[in-house]
């Protein structure tokens, strides 16, 4: 053990000889390992906070029902609770005139002076009703069929739409892990061959040793290992300049999109993005060793 | 310590390298191999260390049978053997030092010992003020003295030189051999090729083989060590 510790400090070396040897197409794989992690960064990160927000929005959602004019504050009352009473609804609320008329205020914000138009509030009363997502057709069902009741409206399409496109960012997601994954277990196994072809002699002495194959391939594994970690890192530190200006370009302008906490996707990432570099380093390393042809 | 029995070496290209023959070596003698060029005598040694594997016959080194697909026993019989390569082989780029420090990591030495037996052993063979000098930078003759640091300091059991004498005019040829004869103990045998037959005819307690074609001549004078 005190030899292996002892040793160590050799292997170190030996990997960074190794890199020093192709210095310039070695920096280029380094940056290029680089790039692709940082392109599945990306990927990763976007598919993250799609998932979280189709996530958030199911979770809050709500069905808005308009009944009939002039309905009486006690009709009012029954008919809210019947629909308490349906099977998935979670809670209901009334949003009277004045509410629904504010709210909208809000959402144009600086064209909230199109309202101004009007001379009456154009907006009406209804009911928003919060629910279960996965009892949504049953619900919109009973409830359209309750007297009194003129609409029922849905969000329905809007889910579906995010929730295909979560689907989309999945398959795309994947698509780039494969295609990140093969790139650097080919570019590490390349480089890793090439460190070999070029220490040969010292190779082939070294066995004539009696050296034992670990001792020989350890630096050329610490070599691939490094280097995709320093791609991985190397990626993470531009994701996080990237993901920090889209944070900022989408909660100003754009603040009803429930955006997952910025820190905990970062710290996704830096779980995901490094355990993937140490795997691929590893494999493309072994592939890169059990490839080589360095007999004389 | 070697026993070959029918020990024969034939190339792919269907080179007779080595005829059958039978020889036991044991532990602390001195061997010289002779031969003109191309009899040989490389070939022989290539046999001993298992980088070449015998074509007929047996071969045991240190108890353990050298054969095609027993990589565990060369191994093994590599881990006590001190190799001076005709060529030397040593690692570029790297210190007097570091090149016997890198023969000594895998043996079972302490870090402790590697470090104390390298500086020793190159003190040893007069390389004390170049222990931290790349062996780029080195003479021949001081990098064969590197390669014989870095097969002593393995304290082996068995030196194998390939033609140490092959460059050196008489005075440093006879030097070489007594430095190398220097390093045969009761536990250490040393076996090495020469042309110089001159310099060698006479040495008492010593085997000489002697090669012709890959044919194979022994001749013991005195007894062993
Ligand atoms: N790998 C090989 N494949 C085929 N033939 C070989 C190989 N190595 C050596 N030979 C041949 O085997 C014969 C013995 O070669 P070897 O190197 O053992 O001679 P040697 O006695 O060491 O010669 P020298 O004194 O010149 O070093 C020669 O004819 C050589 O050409
Ligand atoms: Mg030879």
């Amino acid at each position: 053990m005190k030899t292996f510790i002892y040793n160590f400090r050799y292997f170190i070396k030996e990997s960074i000889d190794i890199f020093r040897l192709n210095l310039i197409s070695n920096i280029f794989s380094l940056l290029s390992t680089g790039l692709i992690f940082f392109v599945l960064t990306l990927i990763i990160a976007g598919w993250n906070i799609s998932s979280s927000v189709t996530e958030a929005i199911k979770g809050e959602s709500e069905i808005s029902v308009y009944f009939q004019e002039g309905l009486t504050e006690s009709k009012i009352i029954d008919l809210t609770n019947s629909i308490t009473n349906v099977r998935g609804v979670e809670s209901v609320n009334l949003v009277n005139e004045d509410e629904a008329y504010g709210r909208m205020e809000k959402v144009l914000g600086d064209d909230a002076q199109v309202l101004s138009f009007f001379e009456d509030n154009p907006f009406d009363a209804f009911l928003e009703v919060g629910i279960e997502l996965t009892e949504i057709e049953s619900i919109v069902d009973q409830i359209s069929q309750m007297a009194y009741v003129d609409l029922v409206r849905d969000n329905k399409e809007v889910l579906d739409r995010l929730s295909h496109m979560s689907d989309v960012l999945n398959l795309v997601s994947y698509l780039a892990l494969t295609a990140v994954g093969i790139t650097t277990l080919v570019i590490m196994s390349h480089i890793i061959r090439q460190g070999i072809y070029h220490h040969r002699e010292q190779i082939n002495t070294l066995e004539l040793l009696g050296a034992p194959k670990y001792f020989i391939a350890l630096p050329f594994y610490i070599e691939g290992i490094s280097m995709t970690l320093i791609g991985g890192l190397l990626s993470l530190v531009l994701s996080h300049f990237v993901i920090n200006e889209i944070y900022i370009q989408v909660s100003g302008p754009l603040p009803f999109i429930p955006m997952p906490n910025q820190g905990i996707v970062m710290q996704n990432l830096i779980i995901v993005i490094l355990g993937l570099s140490l795997v691929l380093g590893f494999f493309g390393s072994a592939f890169g060793v059990s490839s080589s042809r360095y007999k004389e | 310590m070697i026993e070959a029995h029918d020990l024969e070496l034939i190339y792919n290209d269907g080179t007779v390298a080595v005829k059958p023959f039978d020889i036991t070596i044991g532990a602390g003698e001195l061997v010289y191999i002779t031969g003109a060029s191309g009899s040989g005598k490389t070939s022989l040694l290539k046999l001993l260390i298992g980088s070449e594997y015998p074509t007929g016959g047996t071969l045991n080194i240190l108890g353990e049978p050298i054969k095609k697909g027993n990589s565990k026993s060369i191994h093994k019989i590599r881990h006590k053997i001190g190799p001076i390569f005709q060529e030397f082989r040593l690692i570029k780029g790297k210190t007097s030092m570091d090149n016997v420090k890198l023969g000594m990591r895998f043996i079972g030495m302490t870090p402790s010992q590697i470090e104390e037996e390298a500086r020793l052993v190159l003190i040893k063979v007069g390389l004390e003020d170049k222990l931290n000098i790349k062996v780029d930078n080195l003479s021949w003759g001081e990098c064969q003295r590197v390669a014989i640091a870095r097969a002593v300091a393995r304290k082996p059991s068995l030196i194998l030189a390939d033609e140490p004498t092959g460059n050196l005019d008489r005075n440093n040829a006879i030097k070489m051999l007594e430095l190398l004869g220097s390093f045969r103990t009761k536990e250490t045998a040393v076996i090495m090729t020469t042309h110089a037959t001159h310099l060698i005819e006479g040495h008492a307690h010593a085997t000489y083989i002697h090669m012709d074609r890959g044919r194979v001549n022994i001749e013991r004078q005195g007894k062993s060590y």
